[in-house]
């Protein structure tokens, strides 16, 4: 009896021994995992939302690449620069440190995006996709957003590393020097060159990128670059598509229900009481005057000087500008959304046909074609009402120009770009500070952000910027 | 001899009750080694145990935080005291940098899953709780035991007629801080020198502290660069204006009360204990409290002569409210150093004054702060848990000697949490109405345990052998589902139900570990003792090629006094040494941290909502356990048979350390997850111990405990020489040579007073007047990097306890104390916020009695305050070591004195026992430091000591009594 017991109880055990080791192997349950992923056409296609969504990112066009834009120079002010760690304040105030969260996020979340479309360009060759064309649309899309991003880094922070193979082991990194900005903008202009033979002229949904939107960025980074002659080929292409024109009423433009206006080339997408409040931008609230509504924080704002500068007859005044009750002037291109003030509808336009014709009768200005320089800005300047320009020679239309995007394209992350590329950041800039009776003056160190601490602190083999 | 009788019963049993005659109570003391229990001078790794009786001299409805001091090599760090929360637990210093650092806690052999919060457990339902400290004696847990083991013992029923016992206190809790901001006619003095400076010194050549409002904006000024507008009746010293303390009104003495009753009871072939406890617990931070409900259910029983059977069950149901600790909109602690004492908390009516201080300092741009205690009774968060955890098990004993163990162990959690926050509350910055926000978070786990056991014990003349064999499975599914709901349109439902948008967080999880283990325990004539341990374990963490891992150990031990050749005397009655050496793993890391993850990452086109997923954590295939290798050299002396001695020495070294790597960003990746990297712990741990002694009719027994511990990173990634975050001017580093998260900062060695002193001295960038100087360490005539100096670090100290407890005629008294030594603590709360000086929140009483001001306080060491201009200067030195702080504490942990009736005077009340007692727990504290709490870090290893989560600790004053009925 007692063996029997025994002997079944040792079979028991023996039979527990072996049943279990295949339920060592789990797969996330909520998650996908990397490994059996883009696989199909339906998976790259969301893999390519995925990379449109980091543009969305806080740190990019949700508010602050509009606002670096704006902040370092004479166009718009931070009502409390140490608010939010500083991270808008320090910019216009020339005090950025190291640690700054505001440039340590935007240089992450850039390569963030950069990757997911690295990713999608390595896979998508093996996938099959109904249409043919389509497929080739989204190899554009992706390259155009690179190039995008990488743009704003070059411009940003001088030399970067530059990546364009997906990452199978991060680690593979380290010791990986910044490349310099003639390699990077060569990389930049061969995406958008490749892009634009690829992209259709037209697409489906709203805010995927086009044809001319590659053309307009492939425009404004040859004139970046001092190459004029290029950039009148590939911005005149823009203008003789006539897909894009000027809105008649300023007011127009930046409105939520026609927010893909056909003025707008390319914008990033946000849409208010969508997905739980979560597709919308934090700019309105970032942006507007504090006390205004809640939580607004009175980071760039427009200086008043600007604000006194318009011409009372400017449509755009009324139209773009408001001033509070105490005289604080803002930006009205940002609607305030109903549903949360952190949840802002309002698109984000990277690209803009007034800033395509201003572009273009900037280089054919510096190319000495001043006839066709005028032509162009006075369209722009006709659209807002004012009478044609009084400039007549390259000295003159050059300022007229520079004059005319600050009233154009005020609060559009424009301005700082505008005064890098045309070298004269350090002259305006330290008249500016002058005139406002500040001690601050800037020299050249203080024209590139710093590279991320974080980043220094991980890797040596990247270098700081001077002065920082 | 009677050694016999006792092997065998340890065999079905997890404790033996056994009436110990004091002076061999280290010879026959009982500890739980894991699938089994041994007598302790058959020990040979570091195994130490504290009996109820001890832990109970500390009042807590966590048995962590009563370990504190009672253990060699144990640290028990209360990092937050919010009733509810659980301690940190250290068992022999931290080895590892960023897989989790929790200790393995088995219950009833039931190992719960790591991170549950032992909140769920009644201490009066504990009988013992020992440790494994070193890899031999915790090997046969395998990879999980590299944090350590602890071991709770439940109470089984014992005595012949059933006995009814009841163990309750009462009391209050109240603050043990020294925490002291200034009052409000000293705080409008720091607000307007604030400002006045800040816009002064932006152009002092054309600025005056006089100009009026109108001046300072035509001048260009910013909204902090005006003096807030409603300060003048406060600058003019009027009497009887709003001065409200904060603290004051954020903190009180709050109650604290629990009762447990229990049954037991034994009879020949059966035992069994009952329990049903009763714990509520109102925190000292209003807004807080803790209730708990909880059961035990113990009974084992003989089915006949071969067949035993038993199961125990602990049900336990709570009920905390919590604030989000450190968090803005509703910790009141944090919303305290922002909240200013010109607005009193209550209207003249009686109701909450809602966002007064928003709307007044708008305009100023002050601290937009909500009031504090809107938060604590307006807000609603509510954590409700309940939690059933227990096994069953079934032996058999076939032969004499042999016996198997079938056991099944499981635990059920649920949790279900509700937060509302109403419209007409305001925010940080926001004032009411406001968006309300309601979330509802569901989590159930469920955790099966099976594992079956044989073991054999045999003696042959001389020689013993204890045999065991095991075999266990186990699997915890998870999911966790968050619902928030926005889009609020009034405040009538308090929760989802009321919202009409909705976004959910969904995550499940499944993890699953797969075991085989043996033990081989001989010994030799009882002196000469070996041990042999070995465990193999799978884990569906790990990649795919490396789920597996083996884990060895040894450890011999021999018994000098036995010997012959040993003196006899009364001076030493035991002599014992001991050495193991092990290795344990730790799998701490998320369910599927080898595989890289795609989550979800939408757009819209136009409009229309486009989902999209992107890849977020890099993969590693060859994912694998840490490896921790310990080696434990100890000594056990029993002495004129009343004292013991015991001393440890260890070394632990921890290799294939699960990192986070901070990788380059340009991978796309912030953080790559490797096993990378050795960290070495060593240290000495000393244990005293006297009992039975008798000083004239008083007997008295005590104990302490002494443990160092240092830890260095021997390495870390490939080509990596260290690991670095700053901030402000600070920095962690954990580096090669180096322990982990060393702390650097600045030296100050004073404030400056002119420009010149400026122009003439090395300086940070920015610097102006009133900033603080900063050392030039290395002489380079700049001040940067190179200047920072080490400060130490949180975990490099030594710590220490010691207990006591005299009885004389019926009377008991004992007293605990714990301390700690060599832990530097970096308070956020003064350099950010309440000693900056950046005229923000408030000031301490001791900053604003330093401050520098040129005129106002011409000698002070603090730097000078400064709203509208705030260098970066000072931010950069917002870290440096005026803040850091020394964290040595000493405290009394516990005194308590109690009473017991002699048993002819309660008999005829029905009652067997009866002892009544007055207990103080944290009487007073002796520290250097600061802020609220010296025990405050941060669960990042690598940046231990960076305290920012501040909650006090609470002394505590209670009666109670603990009585057994006839």
């Amino acid at each position: 009896m007692k063996k029997i017991l025994i002997y079944i109880i040792l079979a028991i055990s023996v039979v527990g021994f072996t049943a279990c080791e295949d339920k060592l192997f789990q797969s996330p349950i909520t998650d996908k995992s990397a490994d059996n992923f883009f696989q199909t056409e339906v998976e790259i296609e969301s893999a390519v939302n995925g990379v449109y969504a980091t543009l969305q990112s806080f740190n990019l066009y949700g508010v602050y690449i509009p606002i670096i834009g704006e902040i370092p120079s004479d166009n718009t002010f931070d009502e409390v620069p140490a608010n939010d760690g500083g991270r808008y304040g320090q910019l216009d105030e020339f005090t950025t440190v190291t640690e700054n969260p505001g440039i340590t996020n935007l240089w992450r979340d850039s390569y963030r995006g950069i990757q997911r479309a690295n990713t999608v360009l390595n896979r998508i060759d093996e996938i099959d996709f109904e249409e043919e064309s389509v497929k080739n649309s989204r190899v554009g899309e992706m390259k155009f957003i690179r190039a995008l991003l990488y743009f704003n880094l070059v411009r940003l922070y001088g030399d970067v590393p530059l990546v364009i193979e997906e990452t199978s082991n991060p680690n593979d990194f380290f010791g990986q020097e910044r490349t310099p900005t003639t390699g990077v903008y060569t990389r930049i202009i061969t995406d958008l060159d490749e892009a634009i033979t690829v992209l259709p002229e037209n697409q489906s949904e709203a805010g995927r990128v086009t044809q001319i939107a590659a053309q307009s960025l492939l425009g404004k980074v040859h004139l970046t670059l001092g190459n004029y002659g290029e950039a009148t080929n590939h911005l005149s292409a823009v203008k003789a598509s006539g897909k894009h024109t000027l809105v008649a009423i300023p007011a127009d433009i930046f409105t939520l229900e026609t927010d893909n206006i056909e003025e707008s080339i390319f914008a990033v997408q946000f849409e208010s009481g969508l997905n739980g409040n979560s597709e919308g931008s934090d700019l309105f609230q970032q942006t507007a005057p504090s006390g205004t509504v809640n939580g607004a924080k009175g980071h760039s704002l427009p200086t008043v000087s600007l604000y006194n500068l318009f011409d009372q007859s400017d449509l755009r005044f009324d139209a773009f500008l408001g001033t509070t009750d105490e005289g604080i002037p803002f930006s009205k291109k940002y609607k305030e959304p109903t549903t949360d003030p952190r949840d802002g509808g309002s698109n984000y336009i990277v690209l803009r046909y007034a800033d395509v014709l201003l572009m273009l009768a900037e280089a054919q200005n510096e190319t000495g074609n001043t006839q066709a320089a005028l032509e162009n800005l006075n369209t722009v300047r006709n659209r807002a009402g004012l009478p044609n320009a009084v400039a007549n020679n390259q000295t003159d239309i050059r300022e007229a120009i520079a004059l005319e995007r600050r009233f154009e394209l005020i609060s559009e992350g424009h301005r700082w770009f505008d005064l890098l590329r045309t070298n004269q950041a350090i002259p305006v800039m330290n008249a500016w500070f002058t005139e406002q009776g500040r001690s601050i003056r800037i020299d050249e160190n203080d024209l590139l952000m710093p590279i991320p601490q974080s980043q220094i602190d991980t890797d040596p083999a990247i270098t700081q910027n001077i002065g920082y | 001899m009677g050694y016999e009788t006792q092997e065998i019963a340890i065999g079905n049993q997890s404790i033996i009750d056994v009436t110990l005659s004091v002076d061999s109570e280290l010879l026959s003391e009982v500890l739980v080694i894991g699938y089994g229990s041994q007598s302790k001078a058959k020990i040979n790794g570091a195994v130490a145990g504290v009996e109820s009786e001890a832990l109970q001299k500390y009042s807590s409805p966590n048995v962590d935080q009563q370990l504190a001091g009672r253990l060699a090599g144990v640290q028990i760090n209360e990092v937050g005291g919010q009733p509810g929360y659980d301690a940190q637990v250290v068992i022999r210093g931290v080895g590892t940098l960023t897989a989790g650092s929790y200790p393995l806690v088995v219950v009833d052999g039931v190992p719960l899953s790591e991170g549950s919060t032992l909140s769920s457990i009644n201490p009066n339902d504990i009988e013992k709780i020992d440790v494994l400290k070193d890899a031999a004696s915790a090997a046969i847990y395998g990879s999980r035991a590299s944090n350590g083991v602890l071991l709770v013992t439940t109470k089984k029923g014992s005595s012949d007629k059933p006995k009814i016992t009841i163990d309750a206190f009462t009391g209050l809790q109240m603050r043990a801080d020294n925490v002291d901001y200034v009052d409000a006619y000293d705080a409008a003095q720091y607000f307007t020198e604030a400002r006045d400076w800040g816009y002064v010194s932006r152009d002092p050549a054309n600025r005056s502290e006089a100009d009026d409002r109108e001046t300072r904006l035509a001048n260009g000024a910013s909204r902090r660069e005006l003096r807030l507008h409603y300060l003048d009746p406060y600058l003019e010293g009027q009497p009887d204006l709003t001065n409200t303390d904060w603290l004051d009104e954020v903190f009180s003495t709050a109650p604290m009360t629990s009762i447990t009753t229990s049954i037991s009871g034994a009879g020949e072939k059966s035992d069994y204990y009952v329990s049903g406890g009763y714990f509520n617990q109102d925190g000292i931070a209003v807004g807080t409290s803790f209730e708990r409900y909880t059961a035990a259910i113990r009974v084992n029983t003989q089915l006949n002569k071969f067949l035993n059977f038993g199961i125990n069950l602990n049900p336990s149901y709570s009920k905390q409210r919590d604030t989000d600790s450190g968090d803005w909109r509703s910790d009141p602690v944090a919303v305290s150093y922002t909240s200013y004492p010109f607005f009193s908390p209550y209207l003249p009516d009686g109701s909450l004054n809602i966002s007064e201080q928003i709307r007044e300092n708008t305009p100023e741009d002050g601290s937009l702060q909500e009031n504090a205690l809107g938060y604590a009774s307006l807000i609603k968060d509510d954590k409700n848990r309940f939690r059933t955890f227990g096994s069953t098990f079934l032996t058999v004993k076939p032969l004499e000697g042999l016996e198997l163990k079938f056991l099944v162990g499981g635990d059920y959690r649920n949790y279900f949490y509700d937060f509302y926050d109403p419209s007409f509350l305001g925010q940080y910055r926001a004032s009411a109405p406001d968006q309300a926000e309601a979330v509802e978070t569901n989590i159930r786990i469920t955790n099966i345990l099976s594992e079956n056991t044989l073991t054999y014990y045999k003696d042959i003349g001389d020689h013993e052998f204890d045999v065991l064999a095991g075999y266990s499975f186990q699997k915890e599914q998870g999911s966790d589902t968050q619902i928030t709901g926005t889009d609020i349109p009034d405040d009538n439902i308090t929760n989802i139900a009321g919202a009409s948008s909705y976004n959910i967080d969904a995550n499940r999880y499944t993890w699953t570990l797969l075991s085989y283990f043996g033990r081989l325990q001989y010994f030799y004539k009882s002196r000469y003792q070996l041990s042999l341990a070995l465990r193999r374990d799978g884990s569906s963490r790990f990649g795919d090629d490396t789920k597996w891992g083996v884990f060895p150990s040894v450890s011999a031990g021999w018994i000098l006094s036995d010997e012959p050749f040993f003196p006899q005397s009364n001076l030493i009655n035991l002599a014992k040494i001991r050495a193991s050496w092990g290795q344990t793993g730790n799998n701490q890391i998320g369910s599927y941290g080898s595989q890289a993850l795609v989550t979800s990452s939408d757009y819209v086109f136009g409009g229309a909502l486009a989902p999209g997923f992107a890849a977020t954590t890099s993969p590693n295939s060859a994912l694998s356990w840490e490896n921790k290798t310990s080696v434990n050299i100890g000594v056990d002396l029993t002495f004129y048979d009343n004292f013991s001695f015991s001393a440890n020495y260890y070394t632990t070294n921890t290799d294939g350390l699960l990192l986070e790597v901070p990788v380059p960003e340009q991978s796309g990746y912030s953080f790559s997850l490797q096993n990378i990297g050795e960290v070495q712990n060593s240290g000495i741990e000393l244990e005293l111990g006297a009992s039975g002694l008798q000083l004239g009719p008083v007997q008295w027994s005590a104990s302490a405990n002494f443990t160092s511990n240092q830890n260095e990173v021997l390495a870390l990634g490939e080509g990596q020489e260290e690991i670095k975050w700053s901030t402000n001017g600070g920095a962690w580093v954990t580096r090669i040579g180096g322990p982990i998260a060393e702390i650097f900062s600045y030296d100050v060695i004073g404030v400056y007073r002119t420009e010149q002193e400026i122009e003439d001295t090395p300086h940070l960038e920015g610097t102006l007047t009133g900033d603080y100087i900063v050392a030039d360490i290395n002489n380079d005539g700049v001040n940067d990097e190179a200047d920072q100096v080490s400060k130490g670090a949180y975990a490099r100290n030594f710590f220490y306890g010691f207990s006591s407890e005299f009885r004389y005629r019926n009377f008991d008294l004992s007293f605990a104390f714990n301390g700690i030594g060599g832990r530097t603590l970096y308070n956020w709360d003064l350099g950010i916020i309440t000693e900056t000086g950046e005229g923000f929140g408030m000031p301490t009483q001791r900053y604003f009695d330093n401050r520098y001001h040129p005129v106002n306080n011409p000698d002070g060491y603090f730097a000078q305050p400064n709203m509208g201009n705030f260098s970066s200067a000072r931010r950069n030195t917002r870290a440096a070591d005026i803040y850091m702080q020394d964290a040595d504490y000493l405290r009394l942990r516990s005194l308590q004195l109690g009473y017991t009736f002699t048993p002819e005077l309660i008999s005829r009340f029905g009652l067997e026992n009866l002892r009544l007692y007055v207990t103080a727990n944290n009487l007073f504290t002796i520290t250097e430091y600061e802020g609220f709490n010296p025990d405050a870090s941060t669960d990042n290893i690598l940046r231990a000591g960076y305290a920012r989560d501040n909650f006090p600790i609470a002394k505590t004053f209670l009666i109670g009594a603990n009585i057994t009925l006839k």
